[in-house]
């Protein structure tokens, strides 16, 4: 927690699992808080690049806040991060925030619980949806270079083959093949399935894609209706098309 | 795989610390979440599911469930203690906040003072008469 002084504005909460060279040297500003985007300047300080600094007090302590921020009404905190930043970061960097992101979340979910049981209100709640959406811009980044590796390596995107089918109801969609013990001939209820349907239902499928029509249409509608009440009310912020 | 820290509803010896937990974790798993993502020396985990119960209902009279959770009874090792920390403590309200409630008392009293009968006639309601 002594680094712990030298730290921006921005809710930070060190993490040992870092290499936290710059910390000890106490160069404020380039200590890993959890929304700031200098994972990769941490990394250029030569003569201190293989410390390891030890968690604080064995751990436990990580499952709540900083004490100064206990009893406060509102903790600020920077904005989620983004996948095109996520992009730029290598797989390294990727795990140890994923790591990061984690034990803040159990920390804001301790908070949320405790403050159910107190029945106060919790300070800044929009921090966990943060969290939540910069955990799943990670992990939509490891899939995309997963999904590149085997294509690069195998030339297949997905890791089990499949194909596209019909069921009985007249529905598309990708079937993945399983593994079984005896091929599929000598399958009782796989061959019960079918996988094709039967010309009355024509008539159903196209209902189904009238009402999916509908919807599209509707909701494009209703946007646009949006767009035009706030256009009416505040004429000074619309936004001027480019003349030609 | 998430992990929260609970306050004891009963009390619980000094080196045991209770967790909610993922419904899918294991002791094992737990114990291998707490040494390596936290580095606190787990001695023995103990774990039970918590059944959400489905008696309330909402405004069209269904059922509505609570959800289901997995509660973690943690023992620490080398002879740690924990208490659970008081995480609302009281602190100094700022000036906009004080003025903001002394004006609000000033404004009850005031209210309450008007709902007050007559200062002569010492208490009794008006419902008497004369």
């Amino acid at each position: 927690m002594a680094a712990a002084a030298g730290m921006a504005a921005l809710c930070g909460r060190l993490r040992g699992v870092l290499r936290l060279g710059s910390a000890a040297a106490g160069i404020p500003g380039s200590t890993l808080s959890l929304f700031h985007k200098s994972l990769v300047q941490v990394e250029p300080l030569h003569p201190l690049r293989f410390l390891h600094t030890t968690l604080s007090q064995k751990g436990l302590e990580e499952f709540f806040d900083d004490p100064q921020n206990w009893g406060e009404k509102a903790v600020k905190s920077g904005d989620a991060w983004n996948i095109k930043q996520l992009r730029g970061k290598s797989s390294e960097d990727l795990h140890k925030l994923w790591y990061v992101l984690l034990k803040e979340k159990n920390m804001l979910l301790t908070l949320e619980q405790e403050s159910k049981r107190q029945l106060r209100p919790m300070p800044s709640p929009e921090r966990l949806e943060k969290v939540k959406k910069s955990m799943k811009n990670i992990d939509l980044v490891v899939r995309e270079r997963e999904i590149a590796l085997r294509l690069l390596q195998t030339g297949h995107e997905k890791p089990v083959p499949g194909e596209w089918r019909h069921d009985f109801l007249g529905r598309t969609y990708w079937y993945t093949y399983k593994e079984w013990p005896i091929p599929w001939y000598l399958n009782k209820k796989y061959k019960k399935r079918r996988f094709y349907y039967l010309p009355h239902v024509n008539h159903f499928i196209r209902l189904r894609l009238e009402k999916a029509l509908r919807r599209r249409v509707r909701r494009r509608n209703l946007e646009r209706k949006r767009q035009k009440v706030l256009k009416r009310k505040f004429p000074h912020l619309a936004v001027k098309s480019q003349s030609h | 795989f998430f992990m929260l820290a609970v306050r004891p509803g009963v009390p619980q010896p000094e080196d045991t610390v209770q967790f909610r937990v993922s419904m899918q974790m294991t002791k094992v798993d737990i114990k291998n979440y707490l040494e390596k993502i936290y580095n606190v020396p787990v001695a023995a985990v103990r774990t039970r599911i918590q059944y959400g119960a489905n008696n309330k209902r909402n405004h069209k009279n269904q059922r509505v469930k609570k959800p289901d959770y997995k509660v973690a009874y943690v023992q620490l090792g080398q002879g740690q203690t924990f208490q659970f920390p008081n995480l609302f403590p009281e602190k100094e309200q700022d000036t906009e906040t004080q003025s903001f409630d002394d004006f609000k008392n000033k404004y009850m009293e005031r209210e309450q003072q008007k709902q007050k009968g007559d200062p002569r006639r010492g208490g009794v309601p008006d419902w008497f008469g004369l």
